[in-house]
């Protein structure tokens, strides 16, 4: 059927609750990439063979992402008319031993992560209890969702419906409140009220630069020409950062539906999603959801019975990082190489095939839907000064709790870091936290009070960007996450001018002579010099920014250089070149595993006897430190 | 050039290979801007681009070999030398890297006697270094053909591949 109206979307509306909200219980296993990668495959299937072997009459199905990563493989258990309880680093036998509970009627009570008592109906600003009152024989000991520090300060906007729906199932999208904003917009609202509003709510770009959202439609809506784009920058290709693939592969519909409002208002007929081809799922997920949103009427023709038209398609990356520059990613789509081109004209002037486009990121598309449902007001009470509304980071590194999260702007790197994170692994000393991807840059403890904004950050040589937050610890060498960046975007200057290049290779040149020993008095101040050229005469971002983790480590973490071009040695014992491995006689007691473990032959020893390292052959790969269960093996 | 002379191009290894290529460029033939899902499907379909097949582009699709040369050297995905049967990504994204994945790499180096970039003698694997697959909670990741390993550690590294060679060799 078509859905022509707000009374048949409700109709699926009633159908999706019964789906999401079955009278029985139902199972859900987190099966976005990272959930896979943790083993979810296998707990599904162990899950579904058991099922099948006991009879048992309930619900398994997929969900996405919830965005505590690290406990994965997450299961999700919603026992009808009690609680939704959240299980924990699940595999085969404990899935096979939670079927077991059910089939005896009881709560399955290992392994628990917390229990969820209700859900927000963002879109809608209802709230859903699962249980009412709860259930008062769960154990007290069980944290709330709202109470672990992992979810507490957090407000979902973009990740409103990951880990909560089957992101294959436009139905438990519907259910959830979706469409509703997309059938206000065109029945109720002109394309310039629903621009006005974007704009009130002071929405920024999320993929890092942070143009003003409504400003950037009004460009577009404004320009002259009867055919225009709208596209999806989903060409993630900073380098610990997955936001988008959480987005896409746990919530697709949320993406679908902010595009076709923004092509409402700017006037668009098409679009495109550009998502790179390093996400399967997440294209998979898309492809469902467009064709799913096609068969209801919500893509296409005559929208919710209007005159409005919108096709969606969708274009794989090639893995170009420049793509996600707005002029590569067009010549991208166009079929070409994606090289950049000197802006104006402005892609709201003259984008795809020259007609006026606007590109924005799968973080900003997702917030549209709310903002349009609930309001500016609403939307702006997020968030801080300049930089309204929350943002989703993919907080990783050496934190205790890695995964997704959204905030509002304005909270602090420490909350990040010891609230949500739960702090440094082994308790070791935080050195810097890193956000912007290669245009970013490494954030030092002292600083860890800012408030994250796009102001706060820039203020400080780095970026917001799209939302990558690594942070590193005591055993992270600056000098060699310089050159890790700087291989980066060497390799990824698409070579077209000069400055990024040329001087791309020239700093990689200098940073690996420095982490080799061979740098000189004067090295420190030749890179500086070369980064403020960079950044002043590239033709795009990717250069203007490029020089940020070199400028940026050597403002906060000088001594580091020095200690390597002055001493030759590397104070975080990275740098192979300025570090030796060695056996401490008093502590070895000749177990002899570290000479089995040495590839190239280079520990020499008998058994019950101290071992020794010959130096000439050691390859210094730390095989032999890994191992050693004595702490005889140190590294100098 | 005479038509026939511009399509006599170099030949296919199997026959089949151009019923292949005739197939995807078929289906993206109306698409403006469609060079790319073209090649992109070619290149997992052979999993590289064999010369033939751009040859084919290029008379098919109107599009000088040149530029077809140029995009296939410009972006990551496409391989003009052959693959092997399963490629091994290990990831270098940030995340992955500050969690020890070049000693991943290393290791991989060392067990499959070939550098990153380079494919076994046997066809058997291909290994190639990605930026980032998105795993970056569960770093440092690595994938073999569509599965994803993540929380590696260097010692796992050697059971995972001979799970591929034992899965060859039946």
């Amino acid at each position: 059927m078509k859905i022509a109206n707000l009374e048949q979307l409700k109709e699926i509306k009633a159908r999706g609750l019964r789906l999401t909200y079955p009278d029985k219980i139902k199972i859900m296993v987190g099966m976005a990439t990272c959930g896979i990668s943790a083993g979810a495959d296998k707990v599904y299937a162990a899950l579904s063979q058991r099922i099948a072997e006991l009879g048992l009459d309930v619900v398994l199905t997929k969900t996405g992402c919830i965005g505590f990563c690290q406990r994965e493989p997450l299961v999700d258990v919603i026992y009808p008319k009690q609680v939704r309880l959240t299980y924990q680093a699940m595999t085969s036998e404990s899935a096979t031993a939670l079927v077991d509970a059910l089939k005896e009627g009881r709560i399955y009570e290992s392994q628990t992560l917390c229990r969820i008592d209700q859900e927000d109906f963002l879109v809608e600003g209802v709230v859903r209890p699962y249980a009412n009152p709860h259930p008062p024989e769960l154990p007290p000991e069980f944290p709330r969702y709202e109470d672990l520090p992992f979810f507490s300060k957090q407000v979902k906007i973009s990740l409103r419906n990951c880990g909560f729906i089957n992101p294959e199932s436009i139905e438990e999208y519907i259910a959830r409140g979706g469409y509703q904003a997309l059938c206000k917009a065109v029945a109720e609202m002109t394309p310039e009220a629903v621009i006005a509003e974007v704009k009130a709510s002071g929405l920024r770009g999320r993929g890092g630069a942070g143009f003003p959202t409504g400003l950037k439609w009004e460009f577009c809506r404004n320009a002259p020409g009867e055919l225009k784009y709208v596209i999806c920058n989903a060409d993630e290709g900073d380098p610990g950062a997955f936001m988008d693939r959480g987005i896409l592969e746990g919530d697709p519909h949320a993406v679908v539906e902010g595009m076709a409002i923004g092509a409402y208002a700017m006037g668009a007929r098409e679009g495109y999603v550009y998502c790179r081809a390093e996400y399967p799922l997440a294209i998979d997920h898309l492809k469902t959801a467009i064709s799913q949103a096609e068969g209801l009427g919500l893509l296409g023709e005559k929208i919710f019975g209007s005159d409005f038209s919108f096709t969606l398609k969708i274009r794989e990356g090639a893995g170009a990082f420049v793509c996600g520059e707005e002029t590569a990613l067009i010549a991208s789509i166009e079929g070409r190489v994606g090289e950049p081109r000197p802006r104006p004209p402005f892609p709201a002037q003259s984008g795809l095939w020259g007609k006026p486009t606007t590109i924005n990121n799968v973080k900003t598309w997702s917030h549209i839907a709310p903002i349009v449902a609930r309001g500016a007001d609403w939307y702006a009470s997020f968030g801080s000064g300049n930089s309204k509304g929350t943002t989703v980071f993919s907080l990783v590194g050496k934190v205790n709790n890695s995964g997704l999260v959204e905030v509002p702007l304005g909270i602090t790197l420490r909350e990040m870091i010891y609230d949500l994170g739960g702090g440094i692994i082994g308790d070791r000393a935080i050195k810097a936290v890193q956000t912007g991807g290669p245009s970013g840059g490494c954030i030092p403890e002292e600083f860890l009070d800012t408030p994250v904004d796009y102001d706060s950050l820039a203020a400080l040589g780095s970026i917001m960007g799209s939302g990558g937050m690594i942070v590193m610890d005591e055993k992270d060498c600056m000098v060699d996450i310089a050159k890790y960046f700087l291989d980066f975007t060497r390799d990824e200057s698409c070579g077209k001018c000069t400055p990024c290049r040329e001087g791309t290779l020239r700093l990689m040149e200098m940073l690996e002579a420095i982490t080799e020993g061979r740098g000189q008095e004067g090295d420190i101040d030749k890179l500086i010099k070369m980064s403020g050229l960079i950044k002043k005469t590239s033709l795009c971002g990717l250069g203007a920014t490029a020089p940020n983790p070199v400028l940026t480590t050597i403002k906060y973490f000088r001594d580091e250089y020095e200690a390597h071009i002055r001493d030759h040695k590397c104070p975080a014992k990275v740098c192979k070149p300025l570090i030796t491995f060695r056996v401490l006689e008093d502590k070895c007691n000749g177990c002899q595993l570290c000479r089995l473990r040495c590839p190239v032959e280079a520990v020499l020893g008998t058994k019950k006897e101290p071992h020794q390292i010959i130096q000439e052959k050691c390859i210094k790969c730390g095989a032999c430190y890994d191992g050693c269960k004595f702490d005889a093996v140190v590294v100098d | 050039m005479p038509e026939e002379a511009a399509r006599a191009r170099t030949t296919y290894a199997e026959v089949t290979d151009e019923d292949a290529v005739a197939g995807i460029i078929a289906t993206y033939r109306d698409e403006p801007g469609n060079l790319l899902p073209v090649m992109l499907d070619i290149n997992r379909h052979f999993n590289w681009l064999p010369r033939p097949a751009l040859e084919h582009i290029s008379d098919e699709l109107k599009v000088p070999l040149t530029e077809i040369l140029r995009v296939a050297s410009f972006y990551n995905a496409f391989s003009l030398t052959p693959r092997g049967k399963n490629i091994i990504n290990v990831c270098l994204g940030t995340g992955c890297f500050v969690k020890g994945s070049p000693r991943l790499l290393e290791r991989l180096e060392r067990k499959l006697g070939i550098r990153h970039g380079e494919t076994t003698e046997d066809m058997a694997f291909t290994l190639e270094v990605v930026r980032c697959i998105g795993c970056c909670a569960l770093a440092p990741a690595i994938r073999v053909g569509e599965a994803t390993y993540g929380r590696v550690n260097p010692d796992q590294v050697s059971k995972i591949i001979d799970s591929y060679i034992e899965t060859a060799s039946l």
